[in-house]
């Protein structure tokens, strides 16, 4: 077992990320043979991709929180509150569609500042600022749009093309478009200053602050960025799922915090990995398509990933315990 | 010295990469002090935490009060009798000093806890110890020496056969040392083993019967104190002969101009109406007692604490500080007395601790340039000769010393022109210690203006040109290192100004 964590090319690629992948392989061969090879095939990969994308940028989106150190509980209803708000725009104010996407990203941002403003500058726990901007969010939602659900248009209706972003043809355009915001929130991460500060925050907040760098800025930003990647994620949930409903979004929450530990983020802040939260939410997907497949009672997905939480965050604990 | 309660022998432990131990013996006795001398890194923490069951041994056998033993954890080695007292202060703030003694074992009334009878049992203890500590005072009152005492009578509570002291003089004012080796001398008559680890020469000399050394992981030798001097030791503990030459005349050169002017500074109760001046060039100590408001000061004159009213001149310019990053604009660099929470991100690599300060100077826009971080980190790795696998490094896997030096190396990195060292050497053995005291001198002598807060006097009147003293949150005085001695620093350090 040793000598296997200390062969280079299992070093390099991540020991975590070999046995997730690997996770995800057995997984699909069991969803295969429990359903009698139903499962297996095209159709389902595409259609568990199609949660992996809203998904993926939710859990990419609270990656970056968590590095600080912070946590946060709002991204499912605020990715609601996005898709709801720019939705009830486009069906009822008769907003462009290009227009209405920017209106999702605007108003994942505008929570994305709230909160970091909040937790940076005035120091209120990530905790409870996050709680609080859930409810925010689902009732800015509800008296936005009336407390109706919000249906975006098919296909062939008017400002349908932006279904193309998530499936083009059978292509799936949403994987593509997914992996390449991933190798961005990488390359953030690890090679530019704002990773660099979020990871080292996350850390030594106040070893940082007295070697004369800007906290607070730094803090703040990566609730930005997770806000902006809220926005994103409601426009490929509503382009997989085409209606939302106000009150609701909150599953989502652990869904993507529990792709992101999976993968190896730690929930004491200063250790990401950006992989690593992609193929956790790859699994969680599976899982999910897995359940309907089998036809399982839906709730079973919340019993699962809740203890998927757990069970990662426990084992971040013990690495831990076990270093010191 | 009575017989043998502790063996270990043939103790070896690696961690990756580290060989931390090599086949080590260390004997106690009961009725003795031994001493466990090293440089950073030598292994005596190690050695200690391998005693103590916080890690497990790869070789190698304990024997305690003549049988094999091995401790699985603190617990187990409490239950045992063998208890360590942590230079870091294990103790609840909020809690009173006896519900801190008895805390995990607390006196029960059906259910209730029996306050009551803590405390007296407390009393007894302090009594046993001839101290007098009140056992129903909340611990964050106590002075950091109080709560030391209060440390030792937990272990004594543990009815203790062996006890060992991990530095535990390093934030002690002389005094409350003087109060401590009564204490370490009583607990000897009563014939308990005593294992002293300390990098402060004077106090092994004082208090301890036998020295053991270590040097990078191996055992080095044992030695009786009175037969020998303190160059042996040295020489065992680095295996070169070190000087310790005091400073006799002010070497700042004449007409240096001032690059920090500290007027009238107000910061809380402990900074009160402080004013300075620290010429280019110049080695500016600050003494004084624990709590004597010296940090306190340095942390809201660098921003780290918010200032009530007073001025700050950088270069003659009045400049405002209101964060540690306006400090480090106008070239200020602080150097923590602790290294672990407040110099350091420890879960980071050694390069990328480095350019912690001055980012900027890596980065093509937004994009961080990792070639020339890790080439200036190296090149401070050498010139400092930080020891290192290399700067990819975790700086949670160095000791002590060398943390340090990657603090030192992040604000030479920054290029700063004013370098407050605050306790640069806490927790530093002889050896490292030269190589940063001379490192100073390097400094100022290229000139930089360089502030050093210390406890320890033979620090202060070795590295400093002038020195200024303070007590309670007030200057107490300004003296020229000519003019200086242990005695006027020391009135100064314990006189309150009319």
């Amino acid at each position: 077992m040793e000598s296997i964590k200390q062969n280079p090319l299992v070093k390099k690629v991540g020991f975590n990320r070999i046995v997730l992948c690997i996770v995800l392989l057995l997984m699909y061969g069991l969803f295969c043979a429990l359903t009698g090879g139903a499962f297996f095939g095209l159709r389902r990969i595409l259609s568990a991709l199609n949660y992996a994308y809203f998904l993926g940028f939710l859990s990419l989106a609270v990656t970056f929180v968590i590095a600080t150190g912070g946590i946060d509980f709002s991204i499912g209803p605020v990715m609601f509150c996005c898709a709801l708000i720019a939705g009830f725009c486009f069906t009822i104010y008769g907003v462009p569609m290009p227009a209405a996407i920017v209106i999702s990203l605007v108003v994942g941002l505008v929570f994305g500042i709230f909160n970091g403003y909040l937790v940076a500058y005035w120091d209120v726990p990530s905790f409870i600022t996050s709680i609080a901007s859930m409810n925010i969010a689902k009732g800015v939602a509800s008296v936005f749009t009336k407390t109706q659900s919000v249906s975006w248009p098919q296909s062939s209706q008017e400002g349908g093309w932006f279904r193309n972003l998530v499936t083009f043809e059978d292509v799936p355009v949403g994987l593509i478009i997914l992996l390449v915001v991933a190798v961005i929130c990488a390359i953030i991460l690890n090679q530019t200053k704002m990773g660099r500060y979020i990871l080292s925050l996350g850390s030594n907040k106040e070893a940082v602050r007295l070697s004369g760098v800007n906290v607070k800025k730094w803090e703040m930003s990566a609730y930005v960025l997770c806000g902006l990647l809220v926005g994103i994620s409601a426009i490929f949930f509503v382009g997989a799922y085409t209606t939302v409903q106000p009150g609701y979004g909150d599953t989502y929450n652990n869904e993507a915090i529990a792709g992101c530990v999976m993968g190896g983020t730690s929930m004491a802040g200063g250790l990401a990995s950006i992989s690593g939260t992609i193929i956790g939410v790859f699994i969680i997907s599976l899982l999910q398509e897995g359940i309907m497949a089998l036809g399982l009672d839906k709730n079973l997905q919340l019993i699962i990933t809740g203890l998927i939480v757990i069970v990662a965050v426990f084992a971040d604990v013990v690495a831990r315990r076990r270093k010191n | 010295m009575g017989e043998v309660i502790l063996t270990m022998k043939g103790i070896d432990k690696s961690f990756p990469g580290v060989h931390a131990l090599d086949h080590v013996d260390l004997e106690i006795r009961k009725g003795e002090v031994h001493a466990l001398m090293g440089e950073n890194g030598a292994g005596k923490s190690t050695l200690m935490k391998v005693l103590t069951g916080i890690y497990k041994k790869d070789s190698g056998t304990i024997t305690y009060e003549g049988k094999e033993v091995e401790f699985h954890n603190t617990r187990e080695a409490q239950d045992a009798g063998v208890v360590i007292v942590h230079q870091e202060l294990n103790m609840l703030g909020h809690l009173t000093v006896a519900q801190n003694i008895f805390i995990g074992r607390e006196f029960k009334k059906g259910i209730r806890i029996d306050d009551k009878k803590m405390n007296e049992e407390a009393k007894k203890l302090f009594d046993r110890m001839h101290i007098d500590i009140d056992p129903t005072e909340t611990m964050c009152n106590l002075t950091v020496g109080k709560q030391q005492m209060c440390e030792i009578a937990k272990a004594i509570s543990h009815k203790a056969k062996v006890i060992i002291f991990d530095e535990p003089s390093a934030a002690l004012t002389e005094a409350e040392i003087e109060e401590l080796f009564k204490i370490i001398r009583d607990l000897r008559a009563q014939d308990l083993g005593i294992v002293y680890i300390s990098h402060r020469m004077d106090e092994i000399k004082v208090i301890t019967d036998r020295v053991t050394v270590m040097r990078d992981g191996t055992y080095v030798g044992t030695l009786i104190t009175k037969d020998s001097t303190k160059d042996d030791i040295i020489n065992m503990m680095v295996g070169r002969v070190i000087y310790e030459d005091p400073k006799t005349k002010n070497m700042t050169p004449p007409g240096a101009p001032v690059v920090l002017k500290v007027d009238h500074l107000n910061a809380g109760k402990m900074v009160q109406d402080v004013s300075f001046e620290l010429h280019k060039g110049e080695v500016l100590g600050f003494s004084g007692l624990m709590g004597a408001g010296r940090t306190e000061t340095m942390r809201a004159l660098f921003g780290a604490d918010p200032i009530d009213s007073g001025d700050i001149y950088v270069n003659g310019q009045k400049v405002t500080i209101k964060s540690p990053q306006d400090a480090v604009k106008h070239g200020i660099g602080y150097l923590s007395e602790d290294r672990k929470r407040f110099g350091i991100v420890v879960q980071k690599t050694v390069a990328e601790n480095t350019t912690m300060a001055d980012l900027d100077e890596f980065a093509n826009g937004p994009f961080i340039n990792k070639k020339k971080e890790n080439e200036v980190a190296q090149k401070y790795v050498e010139s400092l000769a930080t020891k290192t696998p290399g700067v990819d490094q975790l700086v949670v896997n160095l000791s002590g010393g060398n943390q340090q030096k990657v603090v030192i190396a992040k604000w030479l990195t920054r290029n700063c022109d004013i370098l407050i060292f605050d306790e640069p050497t806490r927790g530093i053995d002889v050896g490292a210690k030269n190589e940063i005291y001379k490192l100073m001198n390097q400094l100022a002598a290229e000139g930089k203006a360089i502030i050093m807060v210390s406890s320890e006097m033979t620090e202060i009147l070795r590295m400093s040109d002038r020195i200024v003293v303070m007590c309670e949150g007030k200057k107490t005085g300004e003296l020229d290192i000519s003019e200086a001695t242990q005695e006027n620093i020391m009135n100064m350090a314990t006189r309150e100004i009319e």
